[in-house]
């Protein structure tokens, strides 16, 4: 690899590997198999470097090739979605983590298919259009994935006696 | 023309891009105006939830790696697959590597798991007695005292499920962790490590076994001690 392609690509570790270990929590909710994913990611990344023709399209190939690594590392061929409605999802109640209820916690309950546009979209800032290219289905799709859960956030956050109720 | 309902739901889909038709009720309708401000601040909560901290180097290490040859991916996958399996890790100074956990050194993993969760002695998290109390219910240990101020409390990975971490400082203002593992069994009655300046007791109690860690053999021996007094384990 050229010294400028080194380059190239240790700008984009230092840019965006932060976000991309954010984003690898998410989906495996674990900090040492996140650092793994990121740093496969970038090896991988580095093996295929020259194939990256624009390079403001590293983000969303790394994010692309982290994806690919956790569900590989899963075992699966695409990740699980479903479209059950997440008001009627089991999302921990007061009750249940006593009383220090923590978004963190109800981010954690969200399905899969859920959390990930979600985190793509609040820590990315991505929007639905480019989310869904990245996860490779519709905008119309996404977009239903990201009003699902913020419903289900605004009922909790709104009124969490309501989960309690719920019980 | 956007309405109200339309308006819902492109801000719902994404709060930070709205069509100039969305805009442009949102400066006309009240409501949508509250329900919007209502979303952002739901958004600005959302955002410091999921911005969890960043290890530190991680970028360095990045590019060490590449600069060292960027090792082949078909060497590093595998410990990504064991790591999965297992989550567990020796780290120092930057430096990770896998231990098979097929070894019994139970008090050695788990110091190393407190390693790896530095920010459990500086975060306070589900800091609730009563939470504690029932943890320890469900675990198989009845409380007969308090063991001390609960600061810190999570459910980690360990291997074949997961096992409550919990940070707590006795009466004495030391503090100590206490690693609740369930599902494993201890061959022996107990286990004792010291690792980078780490010192920990692992017993068989409750629905496994637990392990207590602090910063000094004298702590460790008093922790044990409490908790041995003060908490009664069935089965």
């Amino acid at each position: 690899m050229s010294l400028f392609s080194q380059r190239q690509f240790d700008q984009a570790a230092r840019a965006y590997s932060a976000d991309l270990y954010r984003y690898a929590y998410w989906l495996c909710r674990d900090r040492f198999v996140a650092e793994e994913l990121v740093q496969e990611t970038f090896a991988r990344a580095w093996k295929n470097w020259d194939s990256l023709e624009d390079l403001a399209a590293a983000k969303p190939w790394l994010i692309t090739i982290l994806r690919n690594e956790h569900a590989r590392l899963y075992e699966r061929k695409r990740l699980d979605y479903t479209d059950d409605d997440p008001q009627e999802l089991d999302l921990p109640s007061a009750a249940q983590a006593g009383s220090h209820l923590e978004l963190e916690q109800l981010v954690e309950a969200l399905p899969e298919t859920y959390r990930e546009p979600l985190v793509l979209q609040v820590l990315g800032g991505y929007e639905c259009k480019e989310i869904a290219e990245m996860l490779g289905t519709t905008e119309g799709a996404v977009m239903t994935r990201l009003t699902r859960p913020r419903q289900a956030l605004r009922a909790h956050l709104s009124d969490p006696a309501k989960a309690r109720v719920a019980q | 023309m956007t309405n109200c309902l339309d308006f819902r739901r492109e801000k719902l889909a994404d709060p930070r891009h709205l069509s100039p038709g969305a805009l442009a009720h949102m400066s006309d309708c009240a409501a949508c105006r509250g329900f919007s401000a209502e979303i952002n601040e739901n958004e600005a909560q959302l955002a410091a939830a999921l911005d969890v901290p960043v290890p530190e180097g991680l970028a360095e290490r990045i590019v060490l790696r590449r600069r060292a040859g960027a090792r082949n991916v078909a060497k590093a996958s595998p410990r990504l697959w064991a790591m999965a399996a297992t989550v567990v890790l020796t780290f120092a100074f930057g430096f990770q590597q896998w231990k098979d956990f097929s070894s019994q050194d139970y008090a050695r993993l788990a110091i190393e798991h407190v390693m790896h969760e530095p920010e459990s002695f500086t975060s306070t998290r589900l800091a609730d007695p009563q939470l504690f109390r029932s943890v320890m219910h469900n675990f198989g240990g009845e409380m007969q005292a308090s063991l001390g101020k609960v600061r810190f409390m999570k459910l980690c990975p360990v291997p074949d499920g997961t096992g409550w971490h919990i940070v707590f400082e006795t009466e004495q203002g030391e503090l100590a962790t206490l690693i609740l593992i369930p599902a494993k069994r201890m061959q022996s009655q107990r286990e004792q490590a010291t690792v980078g300046g780490w010192t920990a007791l692992a017993r068989p109690g409750g629905q496994g076994y637990y392990a207590v860690i602090t910063q000094s053999p004298e702590t460790l021996g008093k922790v044990d001690e409490l908790v041995r007094q003060r908490v009664r384990w069935r089965g």
